[in-house]
C-alpha cells in the first residue's frame, strides 16, 4: 500500500497586508501604564535558551523596560536542554517561579495540550489599560500564527524570533579563480553552490576537503551538526536533511501518528534511508569536530574559516558574517537555499512540502506565573515595532514584516550576502515543527537511533527501521495513533 | 538492682528529633514518593496527561529493556574501571606522601587541586582539552603518535576518555583518606617487623593493609556508590555519546525523567538502581571481610 501523502505544516511567510493605521502611542505609555497598574518595583523572572537574540534581550531590552516602566526584569539565559527542563517543571508542579518563558516554535502544542500557557488574547482583553497602542499582532509576519490556538485564534506567545537555517558557505573560496579551474579541470563543470541533493553538494565537499589537505590548510567540505549524544544531530536530520529530501514531518504520518512505511508513515522509507545515507556520508568531509558539534559548535567552526559550505541556523549567520571579533570570514560569507532533491523545490512551491527550517521562538505567560500583568507590559514591549531593527542587525531574527525593509537591516542584509532578502523573498518555502504534542518525546524515542548510526554501531538502514518500529510501539503507549 | 540510666530515654529523643526530622523530610519522604510515583505510568506530555497506576509493570518492563540493561552494564564496566584504578593509585601515592621529600607540600596542593573542582567544570576542562579539532590532546596525539583521537566518533576512545577524567579528578581523594589512615597508624608494629627482616611487600599485606582495611572500605563504597551515579562530568564531556558509549545509567535515567518527561518508569529505574548499589556494596563487604566464608 502506498504512503499517503504527508500534510506540511503551514510555513510562515511575511504578511502581505498592509497593517491599519493605529492611533499613535502615546510617548509615556510604558510608564503610566505601569504606575497606574501599581506595577512599579515589580520584578518578573523569565527564562530563555542562550542564543544571540535572547542575550539582546537580556542586556538591552530588558534594561529599556526597566527604565521605562520601572519593572526589573531578571531573564536567565541557559542552555537549551536547562531552559526546558526548569520552565516545564515550574509550570508542571505550578510553582510560579517564572512569569514569562521561552517558547521555541516546536513545543508550543506540547505546552498548548498541557494548558501550561496563559491567554494572551484573553488577558489583553481583560486589561485594556495595559494594552499597549504599538503593540499590532497584524505587525508580524505569519510566524505569529504558530502561537495561536488553532481552534480559537487566542495569542499565547509573542514571537521573539524567528530565522530560517539557510545554506552558508564561502564566498572567498567560490569565487577563487584558481579554485575555481581546478575543481572545472576535475569534475567538468563549473564551481558554484550546490543546489541539489546529494551528488552535486558531495562533490563540492569532498572538492574542498581534498583541497584543503592538498593546500595544508585546515579546510573541509561542510559542516555537519553531528554531536552524537545530543539531540542537535537528531534535529539537524529531520529538520533540514530529510525535507531537503522530500520527506516531512519527520516521516511521521500525521493522520495516524505511525512512522514505519508498513503503518504508513516514511521514517523508514528508501528515501529517508538515502538521506541519512548522505548525511553520514558527509561526515568525511567534516572538520573532526563535527561528531562532538551542535548547532554552537557548528557556528563556531564556520566562523574560524574551517568549513567551505554547511547548514547554518540564521540567528548564528549574522555574526558569522559580520563580527570581526567572532568570525574569520567577515565579508567572505554567502546564503542560499538549502540544496534539495529533485522536484523537492516545486513541492515547496506548490504547497505540498518545504525544503527546511523556520524556527523561532517567542516568550509566553505561565498559566501559574504570579506577575502576570508587568509579564504582558514586557511581552508587549518586545514586540512593538520601535526595538525590532537593531534587535534584527544584532541577532539574525526578524519577526515583523516591516523589519526587512529598516535600512539598518538591508545595510545588514548587504553585510551578509543577502541572508534577510533570502528569508523576506523564500521564507515560505521553509517550515517550523511538525505539530506534535508529543514533541521532546519522539524526539527521545528517535534520537539514540542516530546517535549509533553516527558513532557507527548501526547502519542507516537499520537506524531508520529501528528508529520507526520504536516509535510506533512507544507512541500509542503515550495515547497518539492507538 | 538495676542501674537508672544518667539520661531518661525520652530525653534521648528529644535530641535526636531535629536530626530525624530533617532526614525524614529529606529523605524518607522524597524515597517514599518516588516509590509511589514507580507504579504509575506518568508522561505529563502523554494524551492522557495523568498518572495511571500499572502496578509492578515498570520493574517488569526494565528487565527486559534493552537500553536500561546496556547503561547499567556499562555503568558497572566504569565503575570498575575507575574504582580499581584510582584505589591502588591512591594506595601508592599515599605511600609516597607518608615519607618526606623536598617538594612534598607542592606536589601535595597541586594533588589536591581536581578535588575541589566542581564535576562539572572537570567535564568542561576535558571537553575543552579533548574536543577533536581543537582540544589540545588529539592535535599533540596527531602530531606526535598519529594516532586519530576523537571522542566524538570514536566509542572506546569516548569511554577510556571518561575514565581517566574521573581517575583525574576522585584519586586525590583516595589518597588524602589513606594518607590520613596511614599517618595514624602506630609505628611500634612496623619497627618490629623491620627488625624481624620483613620484606616491604609483606609489611603491605600483613600489616598496612589489615590495620586500615575499615578505611579501605569504607573509601572503596563511597567511590563505589560515586562512580555508580557519575552524571555531570561526562553529560558535559560526551553527553552519553558516541551512540551509547558513555551513556552511564545517571545520564540514561535523566534522559528519560526530564527530557523524556517519563516520571513513572524514570522513578522506577532510579529504585532499582538504589537497589543494585546497596546489594553491590554488601555483597562486596562480605567478600571483603570474610563474613563471606563464615556463611558457608
Amino acid at each position: 500500500m502506498a504512503a499517503p501523502t504527508p500534510t506540511p505544516v503551514t510555513a510562515p511567510t511575511p504578511t502581505a497586508t498592509p497593517a491599519p493605521k493605529q492611533p499613535p502611542a502615546a510617548a509615556d505609555f510604558w510608564g503610566r501604564a505601569a504606575a497606574e497598574a501599581g506595577l512599579r518595583g515589580t520584578t518578573i523572572r523569565g527564562i530563555t535558551e542562550s542564543i544571540p537574540p535572547s542575550k539582546y534581550a537580556a542586556s538591552v531590552l530588558a534594561k529599556e523596560f526597566e527604565q521605562a516602566t520601572g519593572i526589573k526584569v531578571e531573564l536567565e539565559t541557559t542552555s537549551w536542554d536547562q531552559m526546558y527542563d526548569k520552565s516545564i517543571k515550574d509550570m508542571e508542579a505550578g510553582t510560579g517561579i517564572y512569569d514569562f518563558v521561552y517558547i521555541e516554535q516546536d513545543i508550543i502544542y506540547a505546552y498548548l495540550s498541557r494548558n501550561f500557557l496563559t491567554n494572551l488574547t484573553a488577558l489583553l482583553k481583560e486589561k485594556p489599560k495595559l494594552a499597549a497602542p504599538d503593540f499590532r499582532i497584524d505587525a508580524f509576519t505569519s510566524f505569529i500564527n504558530y502561537f495561536k490556538d488553532p481552534k480559537t485564534g487566542d495569542l499565547y506567545g509573542v514571537p521573539m524570533e524567528a530565522f530560517i537555517k539557510c545554506y552558508v558557505y564561502r564566498k572567498d573560496l567560490f569565487e577563487d579563480p584558481k579554485i575555481k579551474e581546478a575543481y572545472q579541470k576535475q569534475y567538468g563543470q563549473p564551481l558554484t553552490p550546490p543546489t541539489t541533493v546529494p551528488d552535486q553538494y558531495r562533490r563540492v565537499a569532498e572538492f574542498f576537503t581534498k583541497w584543503g589537505k592538498d593546500n595544508k590548510i585546515e579546510l573541509y567540505g561542510t559542516t555537519v551538526q553531528a554531536a552524537s549524544g545530543h539531540p542537535a544531530s537528531f534535529y539537524e536530520f529531520v529538520e533540514t536533511i530529510l525535507p531537503s529530501f522530500g520527506v516531512y514531518n519527520w516521516g511521521i504520518n500525521m493522520e495516524t501518528w505511525k512512522a514505519s512505511v508498513a503503518n504508513g508513515g516514511q521514517l523508514n522509507g528508501a528515501r529517508a534511508k538515502e538521506a541519512l545515507t548522505f548525511w553520514l556520508d558527509m561526515l568525511k568531509y567534516a572538520p573532526p569536530e563535527a561528531p562532538s558539534s551542535t548547532w554552537d559548535e557548528v557556528a563556531a567552526s564556520s566562523a574560524a574559516g574551517r568549513a567551505a559550505q554547511g547548514w547554518i541556523y540564521g540567528e548564528n549567520v549574522v555574526w558569522i558574517a559580520t563580527d570581526s571579533s567572532r568570525s574569520k570570514v567577515v565579508g567572505k560569507v554567502g546564503v542560499g537555499l538549502p540544496p534539495t532533491y529533485p522536484g523537492v523545490l516545486e513541492e515547496a512551491r506548490a504547497g505540498k512540502g518545504y525544503i527546511g527550517y523556520y524556527d523561532g521562538g517567542a516568550f509566553g505567560i505561565p498559566r501559574t506565573a504570579k506577575n502576570k500583568e508587568a509579564a504582558l507590559l514586557w511581552l508587549q514591549y518586545i514586540g512593538q515595532p520601535s526595538v525590532q531593527p537593531k534587535w534584527a542587525a544584532a541577532a539574525g531574527r526578524v519577526v515583523h514584516t516591516a523589519t526587512f525593509d529598516d535600512p539598518l537591516v538591508r545595510e545588514m542584509d548587504a553585510k551578509t550576502g543577502g541572508y534577510f532578502t533570502l528569508m523576506k523573498t523564500y521564507g515560505n518555502l521553509f517550515a517550523g515543527a511538525p505539530p506534535f504534542p508529543f514533541h521532546a518525546q519522539a524526539r527521545e524515542i528517535v534520537a539514540p537511533f542516530i546517535y549509533k548510526a553516527i558513532a557507527g554501531e548501526l547502519k542507516p538502514g537499520d537506524a531508520l527501521d529501528q528508529a520507526a518500529a520504536a516509535l510506533d510501539k512507544e507512541l500509542p503507549r503515550l495515547g497518539y495513533g492507538r | 538492682m538495676a542501674q537508672r540510666p544518667i539520661w531518661p530515654a525520652r530525653v534521648g529523643w528529644g535530641l535526636l528529633a531535629p536530626t530525624l526530622c530533617i532526614l525524614i523530610i529529606t529523605g524518607l519522604l522524597p524515597f517514599l514518593y518516588v516509590l509511589y510515583i514507580s507504579f504509575f505510568d506518568w508522561n505529563v506530555f502523554a494524551a492522557q496527561g495523568v498518572p495511571l497506576f500499572v502496578g509492578e509493570n515498570n520493574y517488569r518492563r526494565l528487565v527486559f529493556d534493552d537500553d536500561f540493561l546496556g547503561a547499567l552494564w556499562r555503568t558497572v564496566q566504569f565503575t570498575f574501571w575507575t574504582v580499581t584504578i584510582e584505589l591502588v593509585l591512591g594506595f601508592i601515592l599515599a605511600q609516597s606522601l607518608v615519607k618526606n621529600f623536598v617538594g612534598r607540600g607542592i606536589f601535595r596542593t597541586i594533588h589536591t587541586l581536581p578535588l575541589m573542582v566542581a564535576p562539572i567544570v572537570v567535564g568542561a576542562i576535558w571537553r575543552l582539552l579533548t574536543i577533536p579539532g581543537f582540544g589540545p590532546i588529539p592535535h599533540y596525539l596527531q602530531q606526535w603518535f598519529g594516532v586519530d583521537y576523537n571522542i566524538g566518533r570514536i566509542a572506546t576512545h569516548a569511554f577510556w576518555t571518561t575514565v581517566l577524567m574521573d581517575i583525574w579528578h576522585w584519586t586525590p581523594f583516595v589518597t588524602l583518606t589513606f594518607l590520613g589512615a596511614f599517618s595514624s597508624l602506630p609505628r611500634e608494629p612496623f619497627e618490629q617487623a623491620q627488625v624481624d627482616g620483613a620484606s616491604t611487600l609483606q609489611i603491605h599485606f600483613y600489616l598496612t593493609i589489615p590495620m586500615t582495611m575499615p578505611i579501605i572500605l569504607t573509601t572503596l563504597f563511597i567511590r563505589i556508590m560515586d562512580a555508580l551515579r557519575t552524571v555531570d562530568e561526562v553529560w558535559m564531556l560526551t553527553g552519553g555519546g558516541p551512540g551509547s558509549a558513555t551513556r552511564y545509567i545517571g545520564i540514561h535515567i535523566w534522559r528519560v525523567v526530564f527530557p523524556k518527561t517519563d516520571y513513572g518508569y524514570g522513578a522506577a529505574m532510579s529504585l532499582l538502581v538504589l537497589y543494585f548499589t546497596i546489594v553491590l556494596c554488601w555483597l562486596l563487604f562480605i567478600v571483603m571481610t570474610g563474613k563471606f566464608k563464615q556463611i558457608q
